[in-house]
């Protein structure tokens, strides 16, 4: 019983994981090529669970159409944020980029609550179940588990196929040879910095069709920690790797849990959270370039 | 550093009769509710209809009533509230400021167990009378403090109503599976269910907890899924509330009753899931709209009355808030709250703060909330709680049966 | 660094403005919470800060100390109220078991900051912190996720007076206290060999290393000075305080980040950076708390980022380039 408890919960977790994963990307990507860690990473989630609502509740679309647009918005907030506030930020100790970044969260959630109120939301896109012999699917987590497979394909194409997406590759590897190679550097720094919350926003629809309820301005900061641990699977600096690291981070946490559950007189749930954590610190001690890194 | 020690005591025993003659003056000119409010962070939600539900009562008093009976005349109640952001640093500051600058004659408790228990040392050196509303844990009461009176009832008995109700419709319905978040509220619920459930003779196949803010309930629903269970009761707050019947649905587990606490009862929970979903789930509560407390109802029990009715109170709370919301539980203790206040203030025709604490200890009445009553330490009593189910996107109230306005469904229909 | 004697003269405007703190706390009726909020960002700020101007890194884990403090204080009072005899014994052996449980986690960062840097010393902070609040819910010691709640047991042991004076007046008055001391310790390191050498390992550690710098000692003190400080005001702030402790409450990262406000707004890296931030920043959010309820966050926020990009340095750093050369220059550090 255990092991079919196992074998379900896994399926799930690795649903969960392209997720995650999707989540985790824009969060790398902006680290990698301006060396900042997006402390309000999490809100930009937010930011895409409502725009999910909104136009499922107010407009009736389905959460598939949102995600196009979540993108569009989320670059759209992220060259808003480069240029009035990043951009200055780049060449200074990263005390300043973390606490920038911390304020956008905050600002963020006021202004999320201003606008739908304090209040815990959700949706319910009823397309169906898939019944297999171990575990019951609602069809919404297999579309966003394609979603996320989807963006996580095209965003490998662009970053070896297309001119941009190389350049923004040599940023990360050596920004002043990039520079010396004729990279317009500022730009690049714009155009990843907006991709990276794109990707973020966008994700956030992703999560949506997971879990559809709960969302509500505040829900953004324990995402915020999740991508930090996935994050440092992956190597940090990686978009791949953080998607990656996704997918495993989703088996560990719901496995994870299985086998915990076994253990008498603790609490599993907690302890999935602990280990993670736990992990996440003697992985930076001993291979600080991530699991799949080199 | 014996005579700084010294000159601290003396500086503070002039302080406290400065205050003391405050308290004993000829009587004042209005009376003040003071209130370190959560309007913004974790708490903002409740927060947010607790101030709502004591606007409400106080237009109440004020406009209505007349104001309170004190000193041979009526005087207004006025309303001091600030914003603790959810945190226990706010809240010994602010309510230091209500007491000294506001000079306030009561203070309200800040929600949540915790913080009713940061603001509680504070309230005490003053000497102030400390009313929770928002604090459900039983454990509060265990400490001694000796200026503070609780309005909400205690969390053990959320469940008990549940699952007598479940053994009266079906007695064969033996496996109870219980899962709780992890909070201070929940584990009180817990307890009390548990016993409960074996009182009856209930077999308890599942007993979990999760903790606060949980993003995904599958594997912990899959485990519980694993042991057929005929009841299923559970839940903490609001968003677990949700996460918890959604994940269910998703998993398809059908069982016969679910009942989840401090989320089912709330009005916007039926849309939150999307419809179909909350279908049949049901919620114990302390207050729920459409429970129907009467001065009439009051009166066969031999208990006096106060206050508007609930459709009074639900319009002052929608004129309170400005927004075409109604009110639930939270709003719905924190007015109570300010009725105990004025009619112990009432009984005693003084406001030493005293006096009013044990004038409390010493008050029944019934109000739109229901019953009130404590006990010695301050622990609420009197109260007892109804059970509410969504019935085609309505709340009916199926338990007790003398207070109910329609049938349980049962068993609860499929996801 | 520059050719000041070891005099203490910087120290002057810092205790100043604590004692004029303390005075309008202690004499104007109603003021003495509020002084007290002030005085605890600005002892955070201030321990932060030895931390944070000595060595470079950024902890964002900070809270840990604070949270351990809180707790050890806790412990002790839970466990030792049975025994009548230690009397308010149990609050100095509350904290010393407060100092302890600090100083095992600044040695585990300090382990840490040897091999991370920047953003992954950060990152690995903020996972112990997290690592070990849901190792206590999860495995359901120290109280586990019920916290302890010991006001009563308190009470119990030294009679209500004595804990209505040490909870509202005693346990604020040391946070004055440790606030004056970090800022002396600040200050002292600032003037003494430690201070120079962390300095010259911040700008080259290779070339320190080289000239013979035990860099990792002076690093290891500079780590347990900050946590002691640390558990020092989470033991007198919140546990002595407020006599309950839940882990969700006290292991949340929102406060470093707080810390992190309080020395930026003054000045990283200064003495009086953090003071002048705490006042700032504790008065403006107890003002707009008390005027704009609700609203604080919202206008906070802009402030921040509007801080960061226009004065990085700091409002300190703005008045040290006022007064460069003019003779009140000595005073600010």
């Amino acid at each position: 019983m255990i092991f079919q408890l196992l074998v379900g919960n896994l399926t799930h977790g690795l649903l969960l994981g392209g997720v995650y994963g999707v989540a985790t990307m824009g969060l790398s990507l902006i680290f990698g090529v301006i060396n900042v860690v997006n402390v309000g990473h999490g809100q930009f989630i937010m930011v895409g669970a409502f725009v999910a609502l909104t136009m499922f509740t107010a407009l009736g679309l389905s959460p598939v159409i949102a995600i196009p647009v979540a993108l569009v918005l989320g670059m759209a907030l992220g060259f808003f944020f480069f240029y009035t506030v990043m951009r200055r930020l780049i060449k200074a100790p990263e005390l300043t980029s973390l606490l920038a970044t911390f304020a956008m969260g905050i600002l963020l959630e006021e202004i999320a609550k201003l606008i739908f109120g304090a209040d815990f939301r959700g949706y319910n896109w009823a397309v169906g179940k898939i019944t297999l012999p171990i575990t019951t699917i609602p069809m919404s987590k297999v579309y966003a588990f394609v979603g996320s497979i989807v963006i996580a394909l095209f965003l490998y194409f662009w970053f070896s196929k297309t001119r941009l997406g190389t350049a923004m590759r040599a940023v990360i590897e050596d920004n002043e040879g990039a520079r010396v190679c004729g990279v317009n550097v500022g730009w690049i720094y714009a155009l990843s910095f907006a991709i990276g919350i794109g990707l973020t926003v966008m994700s956030g629809v992703l999560l949506t069709m997971f879990i559809p309820v709960g969302i509500n301005p505040y829900m953004g900061g324990r995402y915020t920690l999740k991508a930090f641990v996935i994050a440092v699977l992956g190597g940090l600096t990686s978009p791949y790797g953080a998607f990656f690291a996704g997918l495993i981070f989703g088996l560990i946490e719901n496995g994870a849990y299985t086998l915990f559950a076994q253990i008498p007189g603790v609490a599993p749930f907690p302890l999935t959270v602990s280990l993670a954590f736990w992990m996440l610190f003697f992985l930076l001690l001993v291979k600080p370039t991530g699991l799949l890194g080199k | 550093m014996k005579k700084n020690y010294l000159r601290v005591l003396i500086f503070m025993t002039i302080f406290g009769l400065l205050f003391a003659a405050n308290a004993f003056a000829a009587p004042p000119s209005k009376l003040v509710i003071g209130h370190p409010a959560c309007l913004s962070g974790k708490y903002a939600k409740a927060g947010e209809q607790a101030i709502g539900g004591v606007k409400a009562c106080i237009d109440w008093v004020n406009n209505v009533y007349g104001g309170i009976l004190v000193g041979g005349k009526r005087v207004p109640l006025e309303y001091k509230y600030y914003d603790c952001e959810s945190k226990k640093e706010g809240v010994t500051s602010l309510i230091e400021r209500l007491i000294t600058v506001d000079k306030v004659n009561v203070v309200f408790s800040a929600y949540s167990s915790g913080l009713t228990l940061a603001g509680a040392p504070v309230a005490e050196r003053y000497s102030m009378l400390y009313m929770d509303h928002g604090g459900a844990s039983d454990r509060i009461f265990q400490q001694g403090f000796q200026y503070i009176v609780q309005t909400i009832g205690p969390g053990s008995k959320y469940h008990v109503g549940t699952l007598s109700m479940i053994d009266h419709f079906d007695p064969e319905a033996k496996k109870v599976a219980l899962a709780y978040e992890d909070s201070e509220f929940a584990r009180m619920t817990m307890g009390g269910a548990e016993k409960h459930a074996k009182k009856l003779g209930k077999k308890i196949v599942f007993k979990r907890t999760y903790p606060k803010g949980v993003t995904d309930l599958t594997p912990l629903l899959s485990d519980m899924k694993a042991r057929k269970p005929d009841i299923v009761v559970g839940g903490g707050h609001y968003e677990d509330g949700q996460l918890f019947a959604r994940q269910m649905s998703d998993l398809d587990i059908n069982v016969k009753a679910l009942s989840l606490v401090a989320s089912a009862t709330l009005p916007a929970y039926y849309k939150a899931l999307g419809g179909g979903i909350a279908e049949g789930v049901m919620g114990p509560s302390h207050w729920e709209y459409g429970v129907t407390f009467s001065p009439d109802g009051a009166m066969k029990v031999g208990l006096d009355w106060i206050g508007p009715g609930q459709d009074e109170f639900v319009s002052l709370f929608k004129k309170a808030l400005g927004k075409d919301m109604i009110p639930d539980y939270h709003a719905a203790e924190a007015g109570a709250q300010v009725l105990a206040y004025v009619k112990a203030v009432e009984n005693i025709g003084s406001v030493d703060q005293f006096k009013v604490r044990a004038a409390l200890g010493k008050l029944k009445f019934m109000s739109f909330y229901g019953g009130w009553d404590v006990d010695d330490t301050g622990m609420q009593i009197g109260h007892s709680m109804v059970d509410m189910q969504w019935q085609n996107g309505k709340r009916v109230i199926v338990w007790p049966l003398e207070a109910a306005t329609g049938n349980l469904i049962y068993p609860k229909p499929k996801f | 660094m520059k050719k000041t004697l070891p005099k203490y003269y910087p120290l002057i405007p810092v205790f100043a403005a604590y004692l004029i703190m303390f005075l309008v706390g202690f004499s104007i009726p109603g003021m003495w919470q509020m002084v007290a909020l002030l005085a605890f960002y600005c002892a955070l700020g201030q321990s932060w800060n030895i931390f944070m101007g000595m060595t470079g890194y950024v902890d964002f884990g900070y809270v840990t100390f604070i949270a351990l403090g809180t707790y050890g204080m806790s412990l002790g009072i839970t466990y030792l109220s049975q025994y009548e005899w230690l009397g308010i014994g149990i609050i100095v052996i509350g904290f010393i078991l407060a100092l302890f449980l600090a100083s095992l986690s600044a040695l585990l960062e300090a382990f840490i900051a040897l091999r991370l840097r920047g953003a992954y010393f950060a990152i690995a902070c903020i996972g112990i912190n997290e690592g070990l609040r849901y190792l206590i819910e999860g495995a359901k010691f120290w109280g586990g996720s019920e916290g302890l709640i010991f006001f009563g047991a308190l009470v119990q042991a030294l009679g209500r007076e004595t804990v209505n004076q040490l909870t509202t007046f005693w346990a604020d008055f040391s946070v004055f206290i440790i606030a004056a001391l970090a800022a002396f310790l600040n200050m002292h390191y600032m003037r003494s060999k430690i201070g120079y050498a962390l300095t010259a390992v911040r700008e080259d550690e290779d070339a320190a290393k080289v000239m013979g710098i035990n860099a990792n000692k002076y690093k290891t003190i500079a780590f347990l000075t900050s946590g002691w400080l640390g558990a020092a005001v989470g033991a007198m702030a919140w546990g002595l305080k407020l006599g309950y402790v839940y882990p969700g409450d006290v292991f949340v990262i929102h406060y470093t980040v707080e810390c992190i406000v309080v020395v930026l707004l003054g000045g990283a890296g200064t003495l009086l950076g953090p003071v002048i931030g705490g006042l700032i920043y504790g008065l403006s959010k107890y003002w707009l708390a008390v005027i704009m309820p609700g609203f604080q966050l919202l206008i906070f926020a802009p402030i921040i980022i509007i801080i960061i990009v226009v004065a990085p340095e700091g409002v300190v750093g703005l008045l040290k380039s006022k007064l460069k050369g003019t003779k009140l220059e000595m005073f600010i550090e």
